[in-house]
């Protein structure tokens, strides 16, 4: 990634928080709604990219584990959890492997 | 800590100056893992576009319920917006629901400053710690499992009703069919897929 595209997502970044706050009337409330049900969506797909490479391929035992320790304390909605579930299956899938 | 995370993961990935610029001018920790994320599988400068786009929409939300409570001009406003983060929002919107009604708007402004000052520091001073911490080998060994690890829990942290976290499911799955189907589409797919299975229905 050049400096360029960088400093391009930033201002895209920049320009989305300061719309709302700056410029733009709320939304309607129906594009709140599904404004909201995106980014749960978007982190699960980039979840799912990243444990595939190309063709299928699944990755690493370890990494696997990391992901399925995440996965099962994911309901208690802390990143903190999901850290220590991840470091436990990521231990755990390469103990296995 | 995240800082930290980001700092060893991205210092492989993006070179030390652009790490530490990218949590400069970026400050978002979501969206930067994603974007290395990214970048570590090949993706080319329209996937990383489109991510950026729509992890961002949801600054229109966050950024509406706060311009409501907001009583500064549009300059400090453009300020303040800086500092928009989800964590930042949700200590503004808790500070202001706790303050007399006179004082909603200057607390919630007062709350989102400091709240996003120190944030900012912590993810630069943490982004610095992980791209110059040589102890942090390991860490940067196991970048390929911190990824799926942290975007499970920003998923979970996300979902904040049940039909979120079905949509969630969803969208992982449709990403894997495009992946497997669609190889060379593998970097979009979390995109498209994320929009797609946020239009249809009514939320439970």
């Amino acid at each position: 990634m050049s400096a360029l595209v960088l400093v391009a997502i930033a201002l895209i970044t920049y320009g989305s928080r300061a719309a709302a706050v700056v410029l733009l009337p709320r939304p309607s409330p129906r594009f709140e709604i599904i404004l909201s049900r995106i980014p749960a969506a978007i982190f699960a797909s980039l979840a799912t990219a990243t444990l595939l490479g190309d063709g299928g391929a699944l990755a690493a035992g370890p990494t696997l584990g990391a992901a399925a320790g995440a996965l099962v304390v994911s309901p208690r909605r802390s990143l903190l959890l999901c850290l220590v579930g991840g470091v436990v299956g990521y231990a755990t899938g390469a103990w296995l492997g | 800590m995240f800082g930290t995370l980001y700092g060893a993961a991205a210092r492989g990935v993006l070179g030390v100056p652009l790490t530490l610029v990218s949590s400069l001018l970026v400050y978002s920790g979501a969206l930067q893992f994603a974007l290395v994320a990214l970048l570590g599988a090949g993706a080319t400068i329209l996937p990383l576009v489109l991510t950026t786009v729509v992890l961002n929409l949801r600054h229109l939300v966050l950024g509406a319920a706060l311009r409501s409570r907001f009583e500064s001009g549009p300059l400090r406003r453009a300020l303040l917006a800086f500092f928009l983060v989800d964590e930042t929002f949700g200590f503004a919107i808790a500070a202001g629901n706790r303050a007399a009604p006179r004082a909603v708007g200057a607390v919630t402004e007062r709350t989102l400053l400091f709240a996003g000052l120190t944030l900012y520091a912590a993810w630069l001073v943490g982004t610095v710690v992980g791209v110059l911490g040589g102890g942090l080998a390991a860490v940067e060994g196991a970048a390929g499992a911190i990824f799926p690890v942290l975007f499970i829990g920003l998923a979970s942290l996300a979902a904040t009703r049940r039909s979120h976290a079905v949509r969630a499911l969803a969208a992982a799955v449709l990403t894997a069919a495009v992946a497997l189907l669609f190889p060379g589409l593998r970097m979009l797919a979390p995109v498209v897929a994320g929009v797609l299975v946020a239009l249809p229905g009514r939320d439970r």
